[in-house]
């Protein structure tokens, strides 16, 4: 599993994030390590970054994930001061959009590579209009003639397609081999790919809108069964 | 024969540098407080009080060791951008240094230029961005071409405080386009940067170190 190391200059801060983040995460969590503060105050400090780094050295890689501006400099420095080798990429995303993609993403056993680009896009949220959503083509790449699947369901969840159904969601998918992508086909909006959360988030889904479900690869009409299951329980949201 | 600098003097330089941070932490810290938080002075009295302790201790014996632990002594007790700007200055220095107990007049110069060139690396500042580069890439470059002029060393460092000075100054009038000053936009202007105000110090405090300090 991917590590992640939150470098903020408020210890606080990082702490609520991270709180924040894990609220998404209905299975293991992923080793997360704060390095925030500096000489008992506001701050952030290379070495204290470089200890964080090296406590998860034997995860298969880390990002670190910064807020203000000398943060991503104290990170930077910390790779160079930091004891271990494995390997470890400073974010720039948004901190607790970052950190949130990253926490999700990380906990259904994604790739750092992945999760990378998940953490940079995660600003894309927040402005759905113009967002090209992560990963929105991945599923060009399937093989020609490997099996395809879709549904078409109705959400029926008071909240829509909110954060915590959208990291359930990249969980289920995560669990198949196919490609999965939903499009928001009410507002016109996707597709995005189901490994997601932030691209999820970007078809600003509301209880009523349609959504789409296709998926493609080896075991595609179960992934897009087990989706579907999702969205006809209403994400477990339904009283 | 050369002029050389000595581990003596270098040591004397870092120690001098601490006292005149301590005796200008008040005007740092009130530069700070104009377009940033407030805390330069505390924070580089805390670091360089801390590396006057570190070289106290005895535990270094080669310049190379000596700029090492003083980089990593800044990183961990100023805090922020600034312990790591410092740090990685000094880390810089004392990679691009001999392991031996002094350094040359072109080893001092081919150290400082990497130092600077290590900051400017790590923050992707440029002169005129308002931070510490407007008093460093100045003196660093004026004290290449002093020494390539066939100039003393001790001249040169001289002139290479008084281009750090000229350069701090410079900065008053600039917008800051670096660190959380330039969140303030317009309103940094009209201000000397505190960085490039402790920068200052750094260079003056070589240039009266190396005065005294030069064996020949």
């Amino acid at each position: 599993m991917i590590g992640i190391v939150l470098v903020s200059h408020s210890e606080a801060l990082a702490n609520a994030a991270m709180e924040l983040a894990l609220q998404m995460v209905h299975g293991t969590q992923p080793p997360i390590r704060i390095a925030a503060g500096a000489a008992g105050g506001f701050g952030t400090d290379a070495t204290a970054i470089a200890s964080a780094i090296d406590d998860l050295a034997t995860t298969d890689g880390v990002l670190v994930i910064t807020d203000l501006g000398s943060a991503i400099l104290s990170a930077s420095l910390a790779l160079e001061i930091r004891a271990s080798t494995h390997q470890v990429v400073i974010s720039d995303g948004p901190f607790v959009e970052a950190t949130t993609a990253a926490v999700v993403g990380a906990a259904a056993g994604s790739s750092l590579a992945d999760i990378t680009a998940e953490a940079s896009n995660a600003l894309s949220a927040k402005t759905p209009q113009t967002v090209t959503a992560p990963h929105a083509s991945v599923g060009n790449d399937t093989a020609p003639g490997s099996p395809a699947a879709s549904a078409e369901e109705r959400l029926i969840n008071p909240m829509g397609l909110h954060a915590r159904p959208a990291s359930l969601l990249v969980q289920t998918a995560g669990e198949f081999s196919a490609d999965v992508e939903l499009t928001n086909t009410t507002a016109g909006r996707g597709p995005v790919n189901a490994s997601s959360v932030i691209g999820l988030l970007s078809l600003a889904a509301s209880r009523n809108d349609r959504i789409r479900i296709d998926a493609s690869g080896p075991d595609a009409s179960q992934a897009v069964n087990a989706v579907k299951q999702l969205v006809l329980q209403g994400f477990g949201e339904l009283s | 024969m050369p002029e050389t600098l000595t581990i003596d003097a270098i040591q004397q330089w870092l120690n001098r540098f601490a006292s005149e941070i301590t005796t200008q932490a008040d005007w740092l810290t009130e530069l700070d407080s104009a377009i940033g938080d407030a805390d330069h002075g505390t924070n580089m009295v805390r670091g360089t009080a801390a590396v006057v302790a570190k070289l106290d201790d005895g535990s270094t014996s080669t310049v190379q060791e000596l700029l090492k632990a003083v980089g990593m002594t800044l990183v961990s007790t100023v805090g922020g951008a600034s312990g790591s700007l410092y740090g990685t200055f000094f880390l810089e220095m004392g990679r691009n240094s001999p392991s031996s107990v002094q350094l040359d007049a072109s080893e001092l110069e081919k150290a400082l230029r990497a130092g600077v060139n290590g900051v400017i690396a790590r923050g992707h500042a440029a002169v005129g961005d308002k931070t510490m580069i407007d008093a460093l890439e100045p003196a660093v470059t004026v004290l290449s071409r002093s020494l390539a002029d066939g100039r003393q060393l001790h001249g040169s460092i001289a002139a290479a405080a008084a281009a750090a000075t000229t350069g701090r100054d410079s900065t008053e009038p600039l917008v800051a386009r670096k660190g959380r000053a330039s969140y303030l936009g317009e309103r940094s202007a009209g201000h000397i940067d505190p960085g490039a105000a402790s920068a200052t110090i750094l260079v003056a405090a070589l240039a009266a170190s190396v005065g005294e300090g030069i064996a020949r």
